[in-house]
């Protein structure tokens, strides 16, 4: 069949002439599909007119759209009067949502399938073959095109006029670059600015130590905190508790008598000594993998989880990641207690805060 | 002999938890109590009538408290030692728990154990309220401690806007948004807050149990603590779900995954067997 | 002049005549009514993804209405009681407001939620069913690469309008995916500060992210999508082999009536699905999570199902870090392997995968006609082998709540992935190849020997047989070849296989002319059932 290409045999040999009188829709049908290379070879009615099977089905398709105006309506009915206002509690406001999903669902649900069967069982079923007359077009029509555009290339003669070509290039990259300059241009923001990647909200003011204050901007005092306690802390400044210190917050933990015997010990070691004031430290709330929150602290194996990739810190090795993807402990906050008997941090972190980066020292 | 092994099947019943078994065994224990009670009324009597016997170190204890360490001696002893100071390796020492601790724990059944693992999970309690008051009782008398306030409903007067806000800074991270729970490392979980009462809430935030931190009343206020309780009793958990029927156990994108493919997809690549299916 | 009589009947007639007078689109109308589409279950999985994008961009439609994409701080004051008076962006406020003030917001909100993981979820199951029967060659390679964009493209979409609410789960996402940016080596950390205009989060990254959602995304969308079917459209669809289908034809019905029919009715039901899970599952309830704010998470911090195999990633990735002592030293943070590498390979594999399968086979023709899996032991493999590493890659991207639902610790998941990563994929590989085979070989068992019948005969020296029924017609010993079609293991799959065109098991030269007219029934009836004469043994 693949070997018969253009028009097809038909019955008779000859496309049929479509005034003919006595052909029937279906025959000038027929013959518009043979000469898209299409053969109708099958094509046979499900039911037959007038049958129980064709009322019955009729019946059916009927069911499926009168389905769809009721659930239409009761969409509307529901949209319209059901009590949609928020109360706590479990109202008939709770329902609102699930009554609108069901009533519209059932409504597409019933035109899907009512036109799906009527598609589908009343229409008569058939096969048709279509030729795909693809493959290599002919070799013919690939040797005038590209002749052509040679011969279009050639009359604008850019090989004989170098010049022209290389002028073009030299006007035209850069214009290319106009409009991609605005975008980029606009877009680039120096990271380090302010030194901003390396200091938090604990950058201490005009020789003023940054408080450790609550959620509620309260000053924190040692007695505050319980021991086999932590609480978040934000830096004592103004917008202080809120996004725009994103990298400032700080768990502040009282240690238990031993683990922060311990802590201390471990710290002198990393150069962290004194950083912790009795037995309380600080360290980042911010993950250094990749930003989270780690604040999942467990109390009595002194471990800090982070949620979002289960990285574990050990609180009394210095913060040290002992399981999972960081690499990097979390950086230790120096604090102290002041005059009042608040806590301040002794300065800001002595290392970046958060995610690691390509430049960070 | 006999109250001994009284005792003995008492308690036994009780950590199996037998079904059917509470009152028969709550009966014998109740006996074991009187005639331990009994005993230590002698014991009492003894030492007060036989001066210089024992050195009066500590205050006599209140009735209750006595018959809490009645209990404690059957029951607890045997990990956290006589006079609740620990058994290395078993159970720590309760001195200076304070009574807000065992509320906790032995109202959710977490005490007494059934087996040491890596955290103690929630049962059905073993003990009734009065017991626990008792325990509770002589374990403040042991060494003091936090104290859960009186009464059920301790989020009377809570405000659930500035619980949310405590809930999300200081509770979400572990027992997540929904108060579902989540998992901690190696095995250990913050557990589901959705059987915990009142008391237990309180409890847990004053005692710090397990790997839980301690939320002092210095730290969160009874007024917050109120707040947040009011958050999850009020918010999380009688506040329906207004977004369906099935809220997908609130997990998140996982059961929503889950429910794209089960469902979903499912539903559709059926019905696109029917539509292409022959007729 | 004479007045002639309006005839309402011939209104139509004569104003497409008009038309066609004037367009000429006669000729390119028919064309376009009679292209035939082959018909089976498994070609309708893309048009899945095809509606749920339009249920997208309605739904999306609405939404914009009452979103506002701005970071600028407002205290909520709307009704839901237990955030009111709580400082939020009005991102969040105004999602809020869609969630409880406007009335039919949730619904609309849940659905357009559901219609995007529906999305995501069709084109892979779409692009697993191109793949797996090699729907991909040529001359369809471009649309493949198309498929596989469609599904980053998708993902930027699915990405950026998850975080629009600015909630607390959102946020976090945000957070990890700057922390992602910031791990890129050298550029780390000006493309952060380019995307988020300085440090994170800054103030502007939802109204960016809003433009891009709303308008640079689902252009691209449209556009790759409109090429995608146009491609489908005059590449014709691929077909099963089969009786009477070959490399040069397409059987199957054509577009109208039947097959548009069945399509608009397929659209209903997909928007009906959606709309019942919009009403009935609750998705993202951004209520109980809150404003974000850099220092509230939540236990089980999960992004969408199609970003968790890279979360997966990330949680399976051991500590190394790379130092590179130049200078002050500088750093490659081992989120960057699983968050950009690794994309980046899958990204270039599956665009070229095509073009190294040919390269591999030497196959440089084009196939019009599916291979079934199990013809294609090594590609069916390759596939499973991808789909497991997906898999455990998406499942450690829930692990903490595996962990924590079915009492596993935490640790455990994460190893049991990494090493699951390692092992299982080329398991699978090898499971798969084995099993292609075995199912081939059964195949050909059955065209060589025949069905089994059930019935078992006794022959006259008292051994027992069970009687097959053979395939071919003819003397019931010759052996049919294996060509790729579906094999009848039933017996009663015999006749009822295949449309009905004459001659199941032999591939007709010629379609039969068989006599068409509406109306009447084929004069041929079908062939008699043979009766079951001989049958073979099992060597």
């Amino acid at each position: 069949m693949s070997s018969q290409t253009g028009q097809r045999a038909v019955p008779g040999g000859e496309p049929l002439d479509v005034n003919d009188p006595r052909l029937s829709r279906f025959d000038i049908v027929r013959e518009g599909a043979r000469r898209d290379d299409i053969e109708i070879v099958h094509y046979e009615p499900q039911v037959a007119p007038g049958t129980k099977a064709e009322r019955r089905l009729v019946r059916t398709v009927a069911g499926f759209f009168l389905l769809t105006g009721l659930a239409a309506t009761a969409f509307l009915a529901i949209y319209i009067w059901w009590p949609w206002e928020y109360e706590p509690g479990r109202g008939g406001d709770k329902l609102y949502t699930p009554l609108l999903g069901v009533t519209l669902g059932v409504a597409l649900l019933g035109i899907g399938f009512g036109v799906l069967t009527w598609g589908k069982k009343l229409l008569p079923k058939e096969v048709s073959i279509q030729d795909r007359h693809e493959g290599a077009p002919p070799a013919e029509d690939q040797r005038i095109t590209g002749e052509t555009m040679a011969y279009m290339a050639d009359e604008l003669g850019v090989k004989r006029r170098p010049l022209l070509g290389v002028s073009l290039l030299a006007g035209l990259l850069p214009v290319g670059a106009v409009a991609a300059a605005p975008l980029v241009g606009g877009l680039i923001s120096d990271p380090h600015k302010d030194d901003q990647m390396m200091t938090t909200g604990f950058v201490p003011r005009d020789g003023q130590k940054i408080r450790l204050v609550r959620e509620d901007g309260r000053p924190i005092r040692p007695a505050d905190i319980s021991a086999g306690g932590q609480i978040t802390v934000f830096p004592g400044v103004e917008h202080g508790v809120s996004n725009r210190y994103a990298d400032s917050p700080t768990l502040l933990i009282h240690l238990r008598e031993g683990d922060a015997e311990e802590s201390r010990r471990n710290n002198e070691r990393e150069g962290h000594g004194g950083y912790m004031w009795g037995n309380f430290a600080a360290y980042s709330k911010v993950c250094t993998h990749a930003g989270c929150p780690a604040s999942l602290y467990e109390q009595q194996t002194n471990r800090l989880l982070c949620p979002c990739h289960q990285s574990q810190f050990l609180i009394t090795d210095n913060a040290k990641p002992i399981f999972g993807p960081a690499s990097r402990r979390l950086p230790q906050l120096p604090i102290e207690v002041d005059a009042e008997g608040y806590f301040v941090a002794k300065s800001d972190y002595t290392e970046a805060v958060g995610p690691d980066f390509w430049e960070r020292p | 002999m006999t109250s001994d092994n009284d005792r003995r099947r008492g308690l036994l019943a009780r950590l199996r938890g037998r079904p059917g078994a509470p009152s028969r065994g709550r009966r014998r224990l109740g006996a074991a109590v009187r005639l331990v009670a009994a005993l230590m009324l002698a014991g009492g009597a003894y030492t007060v009538l036989a001066p210089g016997a024992a050195a009066q170190e500590n205050p006599p204890l209140s009735t209750a408290a006595a018959d809490g360490k009645a209990l404690f001696d059957v029951s607890c002893v045997t990990c956290h030692g006589r006079n609740a100071q620990g058994v290395e390796g078993r159970g720590p020492s309760l001195i200076g728990v304070g009574a807000a601790s065992v509320e906790f724990q032995v109202s959710t059944g977490r005490m007494p154990m059934a087996r040491q693992e890596a955290q103690a999970a929630r049962k059905p309690e073993v003990f009734t309220r009065d017991e626990i008051d008792q325990l509770a009782a002589y374990i403040q008398e042991l060494g003091g401690g936090p104290v859960v306030p009186a009464g059920d409903n301790l989020h009377a007067d809570g405000n659930v806007a500035i619980g949310g806000e405590l809930y999300r800074i200081n509770c979400s991270q572990c027992h997540a948004f929904s108060g579902g729970g989540g998992a901690l490392s190696s095995g250990k979980y913050a557990p589901s807050l959705a059987p915990a009462t009142d008391r237990q809430i309180y409890a847990a935030m004053l005692s710090g149990p397990q790997n839980m931190p301690v939320f002092g009343d210095n730290q969160i206020t009874p007024e917050q603590k109120a707040d947040i309780i009011a958050y999850i009793q009020q918010t999380l958990k009688d506040d329906g779900d207004p977004g369906g029927f099935f809220n997908l156990g609130r997990y998140g994108p996982s059961t929503e995954g889950v429910a794209i493919f089960l469902v979903g997809i499912v539903a559709l690549v059926f019905a696109s067997l029917w539509i292409a299916g022959k007729s | 002049m004479k007045r002639r009589k309006f005839d309402v009947a011939a209104v139509p007639g004569n104003t497409a005549r008009a038309v066609d007078d004037r367009f000429q689109v006669a000729t390119p109308l028919r064309r376009l009514l009679n292209k035939v589409f082959p018909d089976h279950w498994s070609f309708l999985l893309g048009e899945i993804a095809l509606f749920s994008f339009i249920v997208l961009l309605l739904t999306g439609v609405f939404l914009t209405f009452f979103f506002e994409p701005a970071m600028t701080e407002v205290i909520y004051n709307g009704s839901y009681a237990p955030l009111r008076g709580t400082p939020m962006s009005a991102a969040y406020a105004s999602t809020l407001d869609i969630s409880f003030d406007v009335r039919g917001g949730l619904i609309m909100r849940q659905m357009h939620h559901w219609a995007a993981l529906l999305f995501m979820a069709a084109i892979v199951v779409h692009m697993l069913r191109i793949f797996f029967t090699g729907a991909f060659r040529k001359p369809r390679e471009t649309n493949w690469i198309i498929g596989s964009l469609l599904f980053w493209v998708g993902f930027l979409a699915g990405f950026t309008g998850y975080s629009l609410p600015d909630d607390g789960l959102s946020g976090t996402g945000l957070r990890i995916a700057s922390a992602i940016m910031l791990s890129i080596p050298v550029i780390g950390s000006w493309v952060t500060a380019a995307v988020f205009n300085g440090e994170f989060p800054g103030t502007i990254i939802i109204s960016r992210f809003f433009i891009a959602h709303v308008l640079l995304i689902p252009a691209l969308l449209v556009a790759l999508i409109t090429v995608h079917l146009g491609l489908v459209f005059k590449q014709k669809h691929t077909q099963w082999p089969g009786p009477g289908r070959t490399n040069g034809n397409v059987v199957g019905e054509r577009m109208f009536p039947r097959y548009a029919i069945k399509q608009g009715g397929f659209f209903m039901v997909v928007f009906g699905v959606i709309a019942l899970m919009g009403g009935l599952f609750q998705i993202n309830p951004v209520w109980l999570f809150g404003p974000y704010e850099a220092w509230v998470v939540s236990a089980a911090s999960q992004p969408d199902w199609y970003v968790m195999f890279l979360d997966g990633s990330t949680r399976l990735m051991p500590d190394w870090e790379i130092t590179i002592p130049i200078g002050e030293g500088y750093v490659i943070p081992p989120l960057f392997w699983p968050t950009v590498v690794l994309p980046g390979i899958l990204v270039a594999i599956s665009l070229l995968y095509p073009f190294m399968e040919a390269r591999h086979l030497k196959d440089y023709r084009s196939h019009n006609l599916l291979q079934r899996p199990r013809d294609v032991p090594f590609r069916t493999g390759l596939g499973v082998m991808a789909l497991t590493f997906y898999v455990i890659l998406t499942l450690s991207g829930a692990n903490d709540v595996i962990a924590d639902k079915f009492h596993i610790s935490l640790n455990a998941m994460t190893w049991a992935g990494r090493v699951g990563l390692l092992l299982l994929p080329p398991l699978a590989y090898y499971v798969t190849y084995r099993i292609c085979l075995g199912l081939q070989q059964h195949d050909r068992e059955v065209l060589a020997h025949g069905v089994e019948t059930g019935i078992i005969r006794r022959l006259p020296d008292g051994r027992f047989v069970e009687v097959h029924q053979p395939l071919s017609a003819g003397n019931g010993h010759g052996e049919l070849d294996y060509a790729g079609w579906v094999v009848p293991k039933k017996m009663n799959r015999l006749g009822a296989l295949g449309p009905a065109i004459r001659g199941f098991f032999y591939p007709i030269e010629r379609p039969a002319e068989a006599p068409v007219s509406p109306g009447h029934p084929p004069v041929e009836p079908r062939p008699e059932r043979e009766e079951i004469t001989s049958g073979e043994t099992r060597p």
